[in-house]
């Protein structure tokens, strides 16, 4: 029966006839029911404004207890030789509450031909969001007035109730972009933020870290908000303070950095764009964490003006890439050493076996060029290291097979996060067979394995990845974590060592590396010579289009300038306390650019007494 | 079976512009004394915060647009799609167990892409809904299987509701249906019963209870014991009402609000603003304005003509006094904290917009009667 039959049929039940009855009676008694109710409601505010009124009257005229936030001061931070490269700086601004002021319109126009340095636009920014907002709310201006600004208010202030200049702290970076990509920078609270932060420990602060260590370590670096009683008239203003429970500053932390080293090692990279990354191997310290170009992160601290904003996005050269972690390279002959161990671990070649090299390998027609055109002749496993012999590499790889490159280096964290202490950070690349069959749905090639053994292909790698790999390598397999904030011995966790089968191998590979910089053939001899330790490094050369190709004019450039010059390396050989990794984009060959560089950055942190090691003329184009 | 009797005649329609878009006058105009109200205190209650008045008379605009939409559907159409969403109900509350977001202690919310949306809120139109569709087919008086299986679409629904957890919102709804079931007729007997009942379950309730629910209903009963804890919402909400006296201070002239001493002053508090900007004077207007609309929607559903539309009707009119009642009992300090907005006033959100389609559902059966003549 649907509702419509029914409804055509009540007219004649008896039934629904008494049905309706009964409903009119029940709305009878809904509507005395409500009647009856909101006669108690009115009776109960009766109670209160009417036989109360005296005592609530004196309350709320009584009401002039208010809490006032008192919000932690940041955290400074300092390098690791106790440098404060992280501070903040007093600062003077204004406090703005409408309902107390007289004349909006005449105090905006009076302060603007005030102020000389303040950013025009944010201030009509402000006044458009202030002249809508609460009216009893006080507002602050977003920007720092200058000394002479703040003196030039003094002067007129009394003529404007209800604005008050007001001293404040002001996040500051001295050092400038001096290791920003590391540090990282502070900015305004945006929308998304708001609902993350925690709202009880974010009151009174409109900063909040954006990048970094700014950012990882946020919460140590923040503090706890105190609250302060205090006695207000009606209008609010405070008469007296009660009560306070002080805030809980941020903690100071120092980092690993050696900023000095840091600022010598951006100086060494001069208008280059690339990356040095600088670690203590024993522990995994970050000594220097380069990135370029830089960028000046006190602009963000008050909130950057759109104009430079865009123009840093727009920069071709990308100073917002995080280069280190984010910047993913092909990474070249850099490889070859954590290939040849593999090889002699799994022993699919003998050390000792000599390959001849006429300057090329050939497989299934295709012929695989090695960087010397005439070949490197007769080469064993260490000649090969040395030399950057590709075509003995070419040969050991068909042998090995990609998945026994990818089990020779993922040991050393080559595909996955090094987990420093920076967020974001790419993983990279380590192709193997799973690898292309999961991400590509295609099955593996022979000969993409011939070129992955040089580093090329798919290969991706971060300049973190590589100085990783190459401080494990130093350590003869004890597996540190980059990390930049300075930890405590006993704070450190426990790492883990790669085990070999022959302890020997790792002597052999590194003595390969060592023939590099110090041997009679070795690609990077010329900036061994005259080193006072023993050093071991290996250049690279990534035959690639630039990180930013689309904006990247390659008519303009010398031909071979397309590589990426690559070099790792570590000293002292026998007891390592530095690894390297360089990259410098678009800037040749490994032996050219990133050699010299590197072994700058070591003899500047072992050795600072020594002179500076000359970029070559024409040397070196050994890759 | 006889159909049109010759002693009834259709009646000409009305052409009246507000009947052909089936909108009731006097609900209407009820309606919107309150929204401006409504609008003219956010703006004091806000501070004078214009953006947030500007955004409260949007969705005013939305939720009337909603009501005239469903105006428009005709009280049969809304009968065959009753169950369906009812059922949507349901699973979506199973859902929001399942892959819900947790919000300040309670699982509440689910997520469609940028839209959050509390299938609770649904429910609030959706149960009584339902329980009307449930006893439209009823003999008279109703039998013990429809009543019992009432009851346990009553105990599924905020039983789903309670679990969130979110006890004030489940009671209000399990309220709305036991309304619906006492307009279909429950036995005297069983009322009496059922409220005794209730009166002795309160100990076995206080067991299962959450902390934060404990602590609500404890500072309920002793705001003054926890002054800057709990208890200061119904303090500093108590010193508003009662500082207005009889007069008030005037429109934008709550000091309590201005100077933020009131906690959601444009949302659940709002009442209090009311009360001391315009004292008991203002007050009684505003419950008479309620009385008004409660009114008409009672008389609406005593007009109506069968079983499932006067169970509607006069269900979703009730459910308004009862959120009417709640929200100024809570801030008054009669009624425990339930986090419930006061109906038409308070800053406009997910609770205006199924109001407004409740009122819309009321507009609908109200024009859409067929025109016959007195029996």
């Amino acid at each position: 029966m649907s509702p419509l039959n029914e409804n055509l049929e009540f007219s004649t039940s008896q039934q629904n006839q008494k049905r309706k009855r009964q409903f009119r009676n029940r709305l009878i008694v809904a509507f005395s029911f409500t009647f009856v109710l909101m006669l108690f409601l009115i009776g109960r505010m009766a109670y209160l404004q009417w036989f109360n009124y005296d005592r609530y009257h004196g309350l709320a005229e009584g009401n002039r207890i208010s809490i006032e936030v008192l919000p932690p001061t940041r955290g400074k931070i300092y390098d690791r030789n106790h440098i404060l490269i992280v501070d903040n700086q007093p600062f003077f601004t204004l406090s703005l509450v409408r309902e107390d002021m007289k004349d909006i319109d005449a105090f905006e126009a009076e302060l603007k031909s005030l102020l000389d340095t303040y950013p025009q636009e944010s201030l009509d920014k402000f006044f458009a969001t202030f002249r809508v907002g609460r009216r009893a709310k006080s507002y602050t201006l977003p920007h720092s007035l200058s000394e002479q600004e703040a003196a030039r208010f003094a002067v007129i202030s009394h003529r404007h109730p209800g604005v008050t200049l007001i001293s404040r702290l002001k996040r500051t970076y001295p050092y400038q972009g001096i290791g920003v990509h590391a540090i990282g920078y502070v900015g305004r609270i945006n929308q998304k933020e708001i609902k993350t932060l925690d709202s009880t420990r974010y009151r009174g602060t409109d900063i909040v870290g954006k990048s970094g260590v700014e950012k990882y370590y946020e919460s140590l670096l923040h503090g706890y908000p105190g609250i302060q009683q205090v006695e207000t008239n009606v209008r609010g203003s405070v008469l007296r303070k009660l009560e306070t429970t002080p805030a809980i500053n941020g903690q100071d932390i120092h980092l690993t950095l050696d900023i000095e080293l840091q600022k010598f090692a951006e100086e060494l990279m001069g208008d280059r764009r690339g990356s040095i990354i600088a670690l203590d191997p024993q522990t995994g310290e970050v000594l220097a964490y380069v990135s370029m170009p830089t960028f000046d992160p006190n602009l963000f601290v008050d909130g950057i003006d759109s104009k430079t904003y865009k123009a840093l996005l727009e920069d071709p050269n990308k100073p917002f890439i995080n280069r280190g972690i984010n910047g993913q390279y092909p990474p070249g002959s850099t490889i070859k050493q954590f290939v040849a161990l593999g090889a002699i671990e799994k022993e699919i070649i003998s050390p000792f076996k000599k390959i001849f090299d006429p300057g090329y390998f050939e497989y299934k027609g295709n012929r695989y060029r090695d960087w010397k055109r005439w070949g490197h002749g007769l080469v064993d496993m260490h000649l090969a290291i040395a030399q950057s012999c590709d075509t003995y590499f070419y040969e050991l790889s068909l042998d090995m097979g990609i998945d026994n490159i990818h089990d020779a280096m993922a040991p050393f964290g080559f595909g996955q996060r090094s987990g420093i202490d920076i967020p974001g950070e790419s993983k990279g690349i380590l192709p193997s067979q799973e690898w292309k069959r999961i991400t590509k749905n295609e099955p593996w090639y022979r000969g993409e394995t011939i070129i992955s053994s040089i580093g090329q292909g798919y290969h991706l790698s971060t300049p973190v990845q590589l100085a990783r790999a190459t401080a494990i390598l130093a350590n003869r397999g004890k597996q540190i974590t980059p990390h930049l904030l300075k930890q405590l011995d006993s704070e450190r966790e426990q790492t883990l060592q790669i085990e070999i089968r022959k302890i020997e191998n790792w002597e052999r590979v590194i003595q390969g590396m060592v023939a590099v910089m110090h041997g009679k053939t070795g690609t990077a001899r010329h900036f061994g010579v005259d080193l006072p330790f023993t050093m071991a490094g290996k250049t690279g050369t990534a035959q690639v289009f630039s990180l930013n190709q689309a904006d990247y004019d390659s008519a303009k450039l010398d031909k071979s300038l397309h590589d990426h010059s690559l070099f790792v390396g570590f000293a002292p050989v026998e007891k390592p306390r530095i690894a390297v990794a360089v990259i410098a984009e678009n800037s040749g060959s490994g032996s050219k650019t990133a050699a010299p560089i590197a072994v700058n950055v070591i003899k500047r942190y072992l050795r600072p007494d020594l002179p500076l090691t000359p970029f070559p003329n024409n040397t070196g184009n050994d890759r | 079976m006889k159909l049109f009797d010759h002693k009834q005649q259709m009646y000409v329609r009305n052409r009246e512009f507000l009947e052909r878009l089936h909108l009731d006058a006097l609900l209407l105009l009820g309606i919107l004394l309150l929204l401006i109200s409504g609008t003219a205190i956010v703006f004091s209650a806000s501070g004078g915060d214009w953006e947030v008045t500007q955004r409260h008379l949007l969705r005013v605009g939305f939720a009337m647009g909603l009501m005239l939409f469903f105006a428009q559907i005709k009280p049969s159409v809304i009968f065959i799609f009753t169950p369906i969403l009812f059922l949507i109900g349901i699973l979506l509350l199973i859902a929001v167990q399942l892959f819900g977001d947790i919000g300040k202690g309670a699982q509440r919310w689910l997520e469609f892409g940028s839209v959050r949306f509390q299938p609770s809120e649904l429910m609030k139109l959706a149960l009584p809904l339902m329980m009307a569709w449930l006893f439209a087919h009823s003999r008279h008086p109703p039998t013990f299987t429809r009543l019992f299986s009432g009851f346990m679409l009553i105990v599924l629904t905020a039983g789903l509701i309670v679990i969130q957890p979110d006890l004030g919102t489940s009671l209000l709804i399990a309220t709305s249906g036991l309304f619906v079931i006492f307009f279909a007729g429950l036995p005297w007997k069983l009322i009496v019963g059922g409220l005794l009942a209730a009166a002795g379950s309160v100990p076995i309730a206080w067991e299962f209870m959450h902390d934060y629910q404990r602590q609500r209903v404890l500072t309920f009963l002793n705001p003054e014991s926890d002054p800057l804890g709990s208890g200061y919402h119904i303090i500093q909400s108590k010193i508003a009402i009662g500082s207005g006296g009889i007069e008030g201070k005037g429109y934008l002239g709550s000091t309590q609000a201005h100077l933020e001493f009131l906690p959601e002053s444009t949302t659940d508090f709002i009442f209090s603003v009311i009360s001391e900007e315009f004292g008991l004077i203002g007050v009684i207007l505003l419950l008479a304005m309620y009385l008004f609309v409660i009114g008409r929607g009672l008389w609406i559903a005593a007009q109506a003509q069968d079983t499932f539309t006067r169970l509607v009707a006069a269900g979703l009119t009730m459910i308004f006094f009862v959120y009417v009642f709640v929200n100024i009992g809570m801030v008054s300090g009669l009624l425990p904290v339930v986090g419930l907005p006061l109906p038409l006033i308070s800053y406009g959100g997910s609770s205006m917009v199924t109001l407004m389609i409740g009122f819309g559902i009321l507009m609908s059966i109200q024009t859409h009667r067929k025109m016959l003549a007195k029996q």
